[in-house]
């Protein structure tokens, strides 16, 4: 069933995704984050925060707008480079070496990474593996854009 | 052989004896049943992480109620153990909390545990098979993989030399310092075998970048040591692997760099709610705190503009040597020179050091540089 992005049940399927493949997670390690995804949309934005914990996507919600004293970062960008991703995901299994997140987001070009502390900026990066692993769980998912 | 046993056992007629007679008889002496220690039942607090050392901060065992001053123990006598006479003094170097202790560092070390990885068996080699690079990305790439091997074996050397300077009081840190001891020793092997698999071999040896390292090696306080390795050295080679990663010409290397950055900047977690702790536990070392960074600041500007590196960067960011490839290779490496700068100030605000940019040469040369790119037409984020 297709799932449209972006969405709450996009990012419920990941954590499906995530849950059904357990050992490859576990094998990564503990990921303890909180952070937000912002999607611009024709002058609107949709939010959402994602609280990882343990091995796991503990919970996923939309909110009007995320508050940076609440997540360790944000990753930010337009619909359209978001999509660029998840097709690039789609078509090669994972990102490939122009798509994954630390190079889109590297000089905020693309993604940006907002944050308010550089010790919550810097989570990004300690558990930078399974968050590339999870958004590359989306070549499993059937998605539609909104 | 620098320890000799207070008595020589071996000749000791009453020693031997009661050994014999222990054998001889099966009479046991079962003080030890008796310790005066605390019983306590840990559990674990989220079952789906397991037993972790917060789960075991309980009563005296546990590492909140380890003083500032730890003067009780000087033995390699387990926290929480009773101590009997004749324990040897082991002279650990550093007995005072807040000199190494770090909010949080029982859950760093928990995480670098759970987050090791394998060099051999984790990235995936074989996707090297076939990749041809050109004869200038090929040897950049190997003189950047040649200069983070040395800058990953001081960074071996380095906590490793601290460990047996360290309380064993302070179990939690010796730890971590541990991990991290594994982390850059795996980081050296990755390196390494990146080198020689470029089919270049090793490129050249950095004297910039060594004497830089040295100067992490030879600090007079752990504190100092972890202010100058875990903030200004490690936050800047955090900075630098997301910039190798992003400029990564394979995604092998991607995959190694993401790895490496993973453990890079648990370090530099350390390092900040490390130097928070000092700040607001042991004032005094501020000053000298200040003094370190003059140096370490020194040393780190030194390091990072080392040819080695930069020249490296400059053609894998360019993608070349022509002109134009070279023009473009000056301009990503100035973001990213100026982003570490940047980072570099905006951690040690955050730990509680906000009058650093007044005092330092650095930031100076931070607010020169950035006015230089912005003249030169170089967009910085
Ligand atoms: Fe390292
Ligand atoms: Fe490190």
């Amino acid at each position: 069933m297709a799932v449209s992005f972006p969405s709450t049940e996009y990012f419920e399927a990941l954590r499906d995704r995530m849950a059904a493949e357990q050992e490859k997670f576990r094998r990564l390690g503990f990921i303890d984050t909180t952070f937000g995804v912002r999607v611009g949309h024709n002058g609107k934005t949709r939010n959402f925060v994602l609280e990882f914990e343990v091995f796991e996507l503990k919970g996923v919600r939309e909110v009007d707008a995320i508050d940076p004293q609440k997540v360790d970062f944000t990753i930010e960008g337009d619909a359209g480079v978001w999509r660029e991703m998840i097709e690039n995901i789609h078509r090669n299994g994972e990102a490939d070496s122009s798509h994954d997140i630390n190079t889109l987001a590297h000089f905020g070009e693309q993604l940006k990474v907002v944050y308010d502390s550089p010790d919550g900026h810097d989570k990004l990066y300690r558990f930078m593996e399974s968050i590339q692993r999870f958004f590359d769980l989306s070549s499993k998912l059937d998605v539609r854009f909104n | 052989m620098a320890y000799l046993a207070t008595r020589n056992f071996l000749e000791d007629k009453d020693f031997v004896d009661k050994w014999l007679y222990t054998m001889r008889t099966g009479e046991l002496d079962l003080s030890w049943m008796d310790a005066k220690t605390e019983k306590i039942k840990p559990h674990e607090a989220n079952p789906r992480r397991g037993l972790t050392y917060r789960d075991l901060d309980l009563g005296s065992y546990g590492f909140t109620g380890v003083p500032e001053k730890v003067r009780g123990n000087r033995s390699y006598a387990p926290r929480g153990a009773e101590l009997p006479e004749g324990l040897p003094d082991a002279q650990p170097w550093v007995s005072r909390k807040s000199e190494v202790w770090a909010f949080n560092t029982e859950s760093y070390y928990e995480e670098a545990v759970s987050r090791q990885w394998n060099v051999t068996t984790d990235i995936p080699w074989e996707r090297l098979d076939g990749v041809e690079m050109p004869e200038t990305i090929g040897k950049a790439l190997s003189q950047l993989m040649t200069f983070l091997t040395e800058v990953e074996m001081i960074a071996t050397d380095t906590p490793a030399l601290w460990l047996p300077r360290i309380n064993p009081e302070f179990v939690e840190v010796k730890a971590f310092i541990a991990s991290q001891a594994m982390d850059e020793a795996r980081h050296t092997e990755a390196f390494r075998k990146r080198a020689l698999t470029t089919g270049w071999g090793l490129m050249k040896a950095s004297p910039m970048n060594e004497m830089a390292l040295k100067h992490l090696r030879d600090a007079d306080s752990f504190s100092e040591m972890s202010v100058a390795l875990h903030l200004v050295a490690e936050g800047n080679v955090l900075t630098l692997f997301r910039f190798s990663e992003y400029l990564s010409p394979t995604d092998v290397d991607k995959r190694i760099f993401r790895l490496v950055m993973q453990d890079e900047a648990r370090h530099v977690g350390y390092g900040m709610q490390h130097f928070k702790y000092v700040l607001e536990n042991f004032p005094e070392k501020r000053e000298v705190v200040h003094a370190h960074l003059d140096e370490a600041e020194n040393i780190s500007f030194a390091g990072a503009a080392a040819t080695e590196l930069t020249e490296s960067f400059i053609i894998l960011a360019g993608g070349g040597l022509k002109k134009e490839n070279i023009e473009e290779g000056i301009k990503v490496t100035t973001r990213f020179n100026l982003k570490q700068m940047e980072e570099h100030f905006e951690r040690l605000e955050k730990c509680g050091m906000p009058e650093r940019k007044e005092r330092s040469k650095l930031y100076q040369m931070f607010e020169m540089g950035k006015a230089a790119a912005e003249a030169a037409g170089i967009k910085l984020s």
